[in-house]
């Protein structure tokens, strides 16, 4: 499922203006005691749901059709049904595994909404919904992109895996990481070596926050949410990729759809059938479903049409 | 209402056609009946009703389809939404929301139907349907048959003229079956709506049919009134076949009708002996027998105090109405469900008490939902599991499979077989660890006549080679040609345990239809009517 | 309670509030409690939210978790705490004793662990992480009052897929439960699988085959009852929807360099933010105009709800006005210490945010004071928490024709 070009610059330029949202800690330059600069990040809390509201709806709209969105539904809720089980236990976060792998074989557009809509539906489901909500959708959504992204698409077997596994490392530890500096200044509050100091250099902030996370999260957290990736994605992950696989060919995305009038019944009916249907496109003229006769039409890229 | 101008259908990458040069024409407020045998196309039919085909689906459709004044190859589906209503076979998997209210005013919100209006019908169809105190459940928690009901009530709610229902009855119990199907019968003549239904438990439905279209096995359909083409179609319930034995005319397509017509047939059995049943089977010790085995969930008590002999060369039959506990007890019986108390011994050993992988070879047990049993990716790939997993040499599973099923695709992945050969593959599964009890759970569910009369014949060969079988089922007909011993559960105990026709002749719920017909003649299918015909005959002839 | 309109019975009928008034509520008392880290007025405002959780909670699922916030309220102060006494960098007066000093490699910035625990660097860490906890809570709070259910029917036509999708989740997640259970005891019927991922493996490939196998299913019934259909839109409307949308985003994206970078000058922050997100809110209001669908019994917005939005802006505003007069109270002093008061103004404010409590229908029928019970039998069985108890509100039944009258349950609780 291939983006469109515009939600795909949609999805560029929030990504961008999220990241800088993530990054807040160290790019806020406050010269003097200017009030606007320390509501920053409480401004941020509230435009980053509406940013995702706009990319959301846009990629929505660039092309998935009902299909993708039931898909997206059923893995959003296995997602949301993982996400709690090892909760209790450091890091064991099997949701990465799930969206990794559907990123790698949906199409990075898919792999971004199911991040979405996986943390969402994990927070309805749990009572976690809050100001953070956004931020890990963004996250998640980025996991989920980032895997799509994934270069060799003809990659199968035991490469593939190792390359999903690599990816679902370097995942984890990066979503660990920008959660962590997103939060990072309410952490740990002000007033400990550790802590964010306003307005100081970036590499300075940077080195505190790098300690911190080492002090902290990157062990523990971090480091089993990287494992439990790597573990899975190379114990499940062929199985699973193979049943991914498998409801892509069944579900036909994009399958052409075409129709032929039939002709008048003085032909006789099995002439008519040998000269409509094997492909024989002179007869089968395609019909794009949507214009034309029907009273509402329908919305634009709902489904490829067919290519005339 | 519906036209069908010759239509004929592929699907992308298929080599064959679906549909072959379909012309059909079903007029307004009829309900036709759409038969065939599995996988020749009915969904393919009524998936071009409705639009799905091949909107959704993909693939190339020749021809017209015109539905109430619509060509479907200008209206997808959700164009087609106002006038054309569809139920899937499993109703759970078609809901999007998740009670019951909400769920019926789904298509209408789609549809932009006013507040009012949605309110209002949302009200007349709850009473319609009969679901009005289900109203704020969530729907995951209904039963199938009140979940079928709630699905067609759904599709009710947008009005439309057309109502177009697949198998809706088949993955139910009779009970619930009868429920769904009394509401269908009941849209039609309270309704005047035109409803199209494949169904292939035609016993229920066949009387109540205007129009029947049988898809043949190349793809064309063949369309005429039910008496008329019931004659020679391939599938028929028990009540035709009894009539096309004996020649009635016109054909019988209901109990009453039949009834009427076999006056003489009765009297001509009355004198003849009885039909040769296992009613009382030589057997010595038991293959398998509980004391006192009760099985508890929470406070319930679904299995009480059972005391329960099987021998070997015997197929039982365990009926009871939902949650009467057949369940439990199987599970309890092949040793890894729960058990209260009580004993279960095969060959002196308790199968509850050794590894599960100890336990099968005792005692084999095929769930509810077979393919639950499979997971891998290809039917050899689950034989050569199975064969490894029972320490069994290397495609053995697979020739078992072969025996019990005729052309199964060995590549193919198991969830895209027929509901009748995923039976047949995890039944080979349980039997490669050559268990010498075998225990079925509702079986016939989903199956189609040829699929159940097949599992006759193989349930006939276990019992052959020295096994013992128990058939959980709701399915009188099934048990009525393939049971030896019926055990009626009721509230977790045994309330019947007798020969099948003992047991089954005197009851009214669990009379298969040509022993209501030949009540109170002990005959129980139409097999033992014609065998005990012909050797009459032929005593008569020399 | 009559000054916000409709008549007494009318407000006392229980119905549950619609979920973005609690919202609206439960961020005005965290915009609040962002304000001030007083540990008196933030008690008070947890006490506060607390009270009205109680009177206004229902026995619904997600109604469960308050407590969970409340614990890691608890852990938020602990983490605070105990970071500030490990690496204090501020050193205060009054030492409380000192821990043994662990001097860290060079790459650390000088950083050392322990050293001497000063009263003022604890008190500070306690006060800040009290107030982030207050925050948590107030979140808790709308999390636990507001249904997620009826918040996703609310979703704006311009997100109406994800709402679709995610609807779709949440009813199949409790099935997926279900579906894992049974295909668990199923497993075993094959025997034990050696290893426990070749176990788990067992289990999770048969339930995401059934999922995604019936996932079709369901777009299929979902295609055939109508899901999608929007009306045609023209291909200028379009054209200026994704003008306005990307424009909308350039100016967020310069929006937020101006909220960062404060060098720049102040209009290109806020303002620059707020114009960006109007553009792209009009485009997708736009865009969304496509889609027609009605909602079915939507959540009614009435007295009730403007009550208890109105009571969480109030505070909000109150302790922001409160702030930019006279910031001392709200902000006792750590260094040099000083006991915390109770500012009178504040303490009124937050007592504000009581309200709700009162304001918003009850979850429960009340009971009936001077009239009999008219029929206990069929009133008791029926659940107050859903739409059974909305039942009984009539007044957003469809009008004056020949309706099928729903049995309208009179729920008397004796």
């Amino acid at each position: 499922m291939a983006l469109g070009w515009q939600p795909a610059l949609v999805l560029g330029v929030v990504s961008l203006i999220g990241a800088a949202m993530f990054a807040w800690p160290l790019l806020l330059q406050p010269p003097d005691e200017f009030a606007h600069t320390s509501d920053a990040p409480f401004v941020f809390v509230l435009i980053l749901p509406m940013l995702l509201a706009v990319v959301l709806s846009e990629v929505h709209r660039g092309g998935l059709d009902t299909k993708a969105l039931a898909m997206l539904g059923v893995l959003s809720a296995i997602g949301a049904v993982l996400r709690p089980m090892g909760a209790g236990t450091a890091g064991i976060e099997l949701v990465f595994f799930l969206l990794v792998l559907a990123g790698r074989v949906y199409g990075p557009g898919f792999g971004f909404v199911l991040g979405c809509t996986t943390m969402a539906s994990s927070a309805l489901l749990t009572g976690g919904v809050g100001p953070w909500l956004p931020f890990q959708m963004l996250a998640a959504g980025w996991v989920g992109l980032g895997a799509g992204l994934l270069p060799c698409h003809r990659l199968r077997g035991r490469a593939e895996i190792a390359l999903l596994a690599a990816y679902g490392a370097v995942a984890a530890f990066a979503y660990g990481f920008v959660m962590n500096l997103w939060f990072w200044p309410f952490t740990l509050g002000a007033g400990t070596q550790l802590s964010y100091v306003v307005g100081a250099p970036l590499l300075e902030n940077l080195h505190r926050f790098v300690l911190f996370t080492l002090a902290t999260s990157a062990w523990g957290w971090d480091l089993g949410r990287a494992l439990t990736n790597v573990v899975a994605i190379c114990l499940l992950g062929p199985a699973v990729l193979v049943v991914l696989r498998r409801s892509v060919r069944r579900a036909s995305f994009g399958a052409p759809v075409t129709f032929s009038p039939g002709t008048a019944s003085a032909v006789p009916a099995r002439a008519v059938l040998a000269s409509a249907l094997p492909a024989s496109s002179a007869v089968a003229e395609p019909v794009d479903d949507g214009t034309g006769a029907s009273p509402l039409g329908r919305a634009p890229g709902d489904r490829s049409p067919p290519s005339a | 209402m519906i036209t069908f101008d010759h239509v004929s259908v592929r699907y992308p990458d298929a080599d064959h056609l679906a549909l072959v040069d379909v012309e059909l024409h079903i007029d307004e407020g009829e309900l036709c009946l759409v038969t065939g045998r599995t996988g020749v196309g009915k969904s393919t039919l009524l998936g071009a009703m409705s639009g799905l085909v091949p909107h959704f689906t993909g693939g190339h459709l020749s021809g017209r389809v015109v539905v109430a004044g619509r060509d479907t190859a200008s209206h997808p589906p959700r164009e087609l939404a106002d006038v054309v209503g569809v139920v899937g076979q499993d109703p759970l998997a078609g809901f999007v929301t998740d009670d019951v209210e909400a769920e019926l005013a789904y298509g209408m919100e789609q549809l932009a139907v006013s507040p009012a209006v949605m309110r209002k019908r949302v009200e007349e169809t709850l009473d319609l349907l009969g679901i009005a105190e289900l109203r704020s459940r969530p729907l995951r928690t209904l039963s199938g048959g009140q979940q079928q009901r709630v699905a067609i009530g759904a599709a009710l709610t947008a009005q439309p003229r057309v109502l177009v229902l697949d198998e809706p009855t088949s993955a139910l119990d009779p009970t619930a079956a009868e429920d769904v199907l009394a509401a269908i019968t009941r849209l039609v003549h309270d309704l005047g709506i035109t409803v199209v239904v494949a169904e292939h438990r035609l016993e229920r439905v066949v009387q109540y049919a205007d129009v029947v279209a049988e898809v043949l096995a190349d793809g064309s359909v063949r369309y005429g009134p039910p008496a008329e083409l019931l004659r020679d179609a391939a599938v028929a319930p028990p009540v035709v076949h009894l009539g096309r034995l004996m020649a009635w005319e016109p054909l019988p397509l209901s109990v009453r009708d039949a009834r009427r017509r076999a006056t003489v047939l009765r009297q001509e059995l009355a004198d003849r002996p009885q039909p040769l049943r296992a009613s009382v089977r030589p057997s010595g010790a038991p293959l398998l027998a509980t004391r006192r085995l009760s099985v508890t969930h929470g406070a319930v008590v679904a299995v009480r105090d059972v005391d329960l002999a099987l021998a070997a060369g015997e197929v039982t039959a365990l009926m009871g109405r939902n949650g009467a506990g057949k369940s439990s007890l199987l599970w309890a019986l092949q040793g890894s469900g729960s058990r209260h108390s009580g004993s279960v011994s095969v060959d002196g050993r308790d199968p509850a008490e050794l590894p599960a992988a100890e336990g099968r070879r005792l005692v084999g047990l095929v769930p509810q939902t077979p393919a639950d049993l499979l997971y891998l990716e290809s039917v050899a790939a689950e034989c050569a599991c199975a064969d490894q997993e029972s320490g069994q040499p290397t495609g053995g599973c697979a020739a078992l499979l072969d025996r019990l099923v005729v052309g199964i695709d060995h590549q193919a992945h198991p969830r895209d077989l027929s509901e009748g050969q995923k039976l047949a593959l995890v039944l080979a599964v349980q039997l490669t660890a050559r268990p010498q009890v075998v225990l079925l759970d509702e079986p016939t569910r989903g199956l189609d006549y040829d699929a159940k009369e097949r599992l006759v014949e193989v349930l006939g060969e276990l019992t052959s080679q020295g096994r013992s079988v128990v058939v959980a089922t709701h399915d009188v007909e099934f048990v009525a040609a393939a049971a030896d011993r019926v055990v009626v559960l009721a509230d977790g105990e045994v309330v019947a345990d007798g020969p099948t026709a003992e047991v089954v002749v005197a009851s009214a719920a669990f009379a298969p239809q040509v022993a209501k017909i030949l009540h109170p003649e002990p005959w129980l299918t139409v097999t033992e009517v014609a065998d005990v015909l012909r050797s009459s005959a032929e005593r008569v002839a020399p | 309670m009559n000054a916000f309109g409709g008549s007494r019975t009318a407000l006392r009928l229980p119905r549950p509030l619609h979920p973005g008034a609690w919202w609206l509520w439960a961020l005005g008392m965290a915009t609040a409690a962002s304000r001030t880290t007083n540990p008196l007025l933030l008690a008070l405002l947890i006490a506060v939210v607390a009270q009205v959780v109680a009177a206004r909670r229902t026995d619904a699922p997600w109604a469960r978790g308050f407590k969970a916030y409340i614990i890691l309220g608890l852990v938020v102060i602990a983490i605070r705490v105990v970071f500030r006494m490990l690496l204090d960098g501020q050193h205060g007066t009054h030492v409380l004793f000192t821990l043994p000093e662990i001097p860290l490699p060079e790459a650390a910035m000088g950083i050392r662990l322990g050293g001497p625990v000063s009263l003022e660097g604890v008190l500070a860490a306690f006060y800040d992480g009290l107030r982030l906890a207050t925050l948590l809570i107030c979140i808790g709070a709308a999390n636990v009052l507001a249904n997620p259910k009826r918040l996703l029917a609310a979703i704006p036509p311009a997100l109406h897929e994800v709402g679709v999708a995610i609807t779709v989740a949440l009813t199949m997640a409790p099935q997926l439960l279900e579906s894992g259970q049974r295909v668990r005891r199923a497993q075993r019927l094959r025997g034990d699988a050696p290893g426990r991922v070749e176990r788990l493996r067992r289990i999770v490939v048969p339930v995401l085959t059934d999922a995604l196998d019936r996932s079709l299913l369901l777009a299929a019934a979902m295609d055939s009852r109508g899901y999608g259909r929007r009306a045609q839109v023209p291909t200028r409307t379009r054209l200026v929807v994704s003008a306005l949308v990307l424009a909308g985003l350039a100016g967020v994206a310069v929006g937020t360099y101006g909220l960062l970078d404060a060098t720049t000058p102040a209009a290109l922050g806020l303002p620059v933010v707020a114009v960006g997100l109007l553009l792209a809110g009009v485009g997708l209001s736009v865009g969304g105009r496509g889609v027609r669908r009605t909602r079915y019994r939507p959540d009614p917005w009435r007295a009730p709800e403007w009550g208890v939005a109105t009571t969480g802006a109030l505070v909000a505003v109150a302790l922001v006005v409160i702030g930019g007069i006279n910031s001392a109270g709200l902000h006792p002093s750590v260094q040099p210490l000083e006991w915390p008061t109770l500012p009178p103004l504040a303490t009124l404010a937050i007592l504000v945010g009581l309200l709700p409590a009162v304001l918003a229908p009850p979850v429960r029928p009340p009971t009936p004071r001077r009239r009999v019970a008219v029929d206990s039998s069929a009133a008791s069985s029926t659940s107050t928490t859903g739409r059974g108890a909305r039942a009984s509100s009539g007044s957003d039944a469809a009008s004056g024709d020949d309706i099928a009258r729903p049995p309208v349950v009179v729920e008397v609780r004796t």
